[in-house]
């Protein structure tokens, strides 16, 4: 199946490591061109670097998606380097932790606030790229209750409505939008590494609510999404795709 | 069967980069430069001298019975009368406040029959201020001397020319010292350089809050050990590499006892940087009075902001930091105080692990856990825990020292195997080496160690 990638051009956050990179390193692998961001200046010449060499078109660059006049402006900065964006993936997360309300503001201005600042920069480019798709990263953390009333849980879960409602509302410009909300997912660097290093039993525990006993890797939610983002899912939109290998339990009709 | 390259391919220490460290002419108290490490070679420590009775005997002999031993600390007994027993292999020392405030320390042994006078722990003779023997009521004064010997015309030869025996005490630290030497040198000849390292500290300012007994399933070195080396992280403490820098770790060796510079706050470089402050990490800045929700930083920035941060902040928050050098607000300062207390300083606590020989079993030994917060000037003190005495895997003793502990038993029962000669020391533990030496030099004496003794 081809999904119809080559030469369109995709803009992600949070790009350098984990999921992000297995994201941008796939589209790359299947043609596309990248435009990408991260907090650490090595990291980003590194991604920049070894996408090149597969002879895309890529620019990269470090942007805190907090300074919300800063990340705009570098939004631009990639459409227009790349010549305009048919994919969006908003993926930076603040992340998990209760222990100060300021949890709250930090995942509201990351997850909620750089993917809304996101979808709104970049919509007039999707809008004249025909086939234009926003696949937003949230998280099963949104839909079962897991480790604690956190910020990080709700914030998920208001991108959820918010896509839903923006599929909606740009639909007749033929812009596709969906979540995807992995589960677990495990990679060198990443958090259930430090929960398994720090936290042995949380992790033991999510282990056992894994059917097939293996959290997902970066690469496995990558195909998801780049499915979901490509011109081959050309019929969902304002859907929520969970891929957390039977982590969560609940039914979804 | 892999060659030696793959061998060390898999094998080696990782690389990493220093941290940064203090200055020594900026820390005018506690030092802060390394020591020049001693030549201690690189052979075998021999695994009899854990579990041989012998050798036991000779330490008896020759260490217990000759060294300054912690025994008491003063805020405990504040008033004539109150004492403290403690236990030291097979003896029981009584520790009392005397009516002038002085403190002087007895063999807990009545000299009538050999009765214990006092069970061990903390007590007091109140407004009475003597010790009656339960066994026959002979009574002592605060200074050892007989107040009372029921019938004492019925004793021919009189009473004993002395009263209770006594040992020599002294204090440092708020702690009462005591030696069973006869002839021991000033205890702060026998601390050395210790004073001035940990003065700084000001223990005076810090309320005891925990105080635990637990008799664990191995020789008293076996536990000293355990807490003289930095190597064990990667092996039983794997949480502990998202807290702490394993290998970066300064050490020096005095005449008598050592200490180790832990980097607190800080990833190990054997593991990979998270997305997220790791919790033991976010557990110090909040110590500290930071948000970690609020921290926008590098990890590796971490532990020198929680040092500006304390640093600014200290005083308004009660803590008198002015004595202490930047490194000495996050980092580990561990020290041994030869021979047998481990000490973890931190500026706002400290932890005092002593290990005591049990009084006939080479492969026991009991395991106090000391540990002491700085209370706020202004604040009040609070009341100090009780004491408690638990058995080996009994309860918890918090994540870290139960890791320690599980460890134990199965060390002390490899020391006994035929298929194990003795310790094979690396580098990482030159304390433990350091130990040992100085450990021969009282076993054996200046002439040292004679070939093919343990």
């Amino acid at each position: 199946m081809d999904l119809g990638l080559r030469g369109k051009k995709a803009i992600v956050t949070g790009a350098t490591k984990g999921i992000g990179r297995a994201i941008v390193y796939l589209l790359a692998a299947e043609g596309a061109d990248i435009g990408l961001c991260a907090r650490t200046e090595d990291e980003v010449a590194q991604a920049v670097r070894e996408i090149s060499a597969r002879g895309v078109n890529v620019v990269g660059e470090t942007v805190n998606v907090r300074d919300g006049e800063a990340y705009k402006a570098w939004l631009e900065r990639a459409a227009a380097a790349l010549g305009g964006c048919d994919i969006f993936i908003p993926n930076v997360s603040a992340g998990g932790g209760m222990d100060s309300e300021k949890n709250w503001v930090k995942a509201f201005e990351v997850d909620v606030m750089h993917t809304v600042r996101g979808c709104e920069t970049l919509m007039p480019h999707l809008e004249r790229s025909g086939t234009g798709s926003i696949v937003i990263i949230s998280s099963t953390n949104a839909v079962e209750t897991f480790g604690g009333p956190m910020a990080y849980n709700a914030m998920k879960a208001a991108l959820l409505t918010y896509s839903k409602q923006l599929s909606q509302h740009v639909g007749k410009k033929g812009v596709r939008v969906n979540c995807v909300s992995p589960g677990p997912v495990y990679f060198d660097g990443g958090a259930w590494e430090l929960v398994k290093g720090t936290m042995p039993k949380l992790y033991d525990w999510a282990m056992k609510q894994i059917p097939g006993g293996k959290m997902g890797t970066p690469e496995e939610v990558a195909r998801v999404v780049a499915f979901i983002a490509s011109p081959a899912g050309s019929l969902v939109t304002g859907a929520n795709v969970i891929a957390d290998n039977g982590f969560t339990k609940r039914v979804q009709f | 069967m892999g060659s030696d390259e793959d061998f060390l391919k898999r094998s080696r220490s990782p690389a990493y980069t220093p941290v940064p460290r203090v200055k020594p002419a900026d820390s005018p108290e506690t030092p802060a430069e390394k020591h020049p490490d001693p030549q201690l070679g690189a052979d075998l420590i021999d695994a009899r001298r854990y579990t041989s009775r012998e050798y036991m005997a000779r330490e008896w002999e020759r260490l217990w019975t000759k060294v300054w031993l912690l025994g008491a600390r003063l805020i405990d007994i504040p008033e004539p009368g109150d004492y403290e027993v403690t236990e030291i292999g097979r003896e029981s020392i009584l520790i009392v406040r005397q009516a002038d405030g002085g403190v002087r320390g007895f063999y807990n042994v009545c000299q009538h029959r050999g009765n214990r006078l006092r069970d061990c722990g903390l007590g007091t003779t109140g407004e009475g201020r003597s010790f009656t023997c339960a066994y026959h009521h002979w009574e002592y004064e605060l200074d050892g001397s007989y107040r009372r010997i029921p019938d004492i015309d019925t004793f021919a030869q009189g009473r004993p020319a002395r009263g209770l025996r006594e040992v020599s005490c002294d204090t440092w630290g708020g702690f009462v010292w005591f030696t069973m030497n006869e002839k021991p040198e000033p205890l702060l000849d026998f601390l050395g350089p210790i004073p001035r390292h940990l003065d700084p500290y000001h223990f005076d300012r810090m309320v005891q809050t925990r105080d635990i007994t637990v008799e664990w399933n191995c020789n008293w070195k076996t536990s000293v050990d355990a807490f003289n080396e930095s190597y064990h992280v990667q092996g039983i403490h794997p949480q502990l590499l998202w807290y702490l820098h394993d290998l970066d770790i300064q050490i020096d060796c005095y005449e008598r006892h050592s200490r180790y510079l832990i980097p607190f706050g800080t990833l190990s470089p054997r593991v990979r940087r998270p997305p997220s402050i790791p919790e033991p990490i976010k557990s110090i800045m909040k110590g500290a009075g930071m948000d970690p929700a609020d921290y926008d930083g590098p990890i590796a920035d971490i532990r020198g902001d929680v040092q500006k941060h304390k640093r600014a902040q200290g005083r308004a928050q009660g803590r008198d930091y002015s004595r202490l050098n930047d490194d000495q607000l996050t980092d580990d300062y561990h020290y041994l105080i030869f021979p047998n207390l481990s000490l973890n300083v931190h500026a706002d606590d400290f932890w005092i692990f002593r290990q005591r020989p049990h009084p006939t079993d080479p492969d026991r030994m009991f395991y106090d856990i000391l540990t002491y917060d700085l209370v706020p000037q202004g604040a009040e003190w609070p009341a100090r825990v009780k004491h408690r005495d638990w058995r080996h895997g009994d309860k918890s003793i918090g994540t870290v020292l139960d890791q320690d502990a599980a460890n134990l038993p199965g060390v002390q029962a490899g020391m006994h195997s035929a298929g194990f000669p003795g310790l094979w020391i690396g580098r990482q533990e030159l304390r433990i080496r350091h130990f040992h030496k100085v450990l021969d030099d009282y076993i054996h004496g200046s002439g040292g160690r004679p070939a093919g003794a343990p």
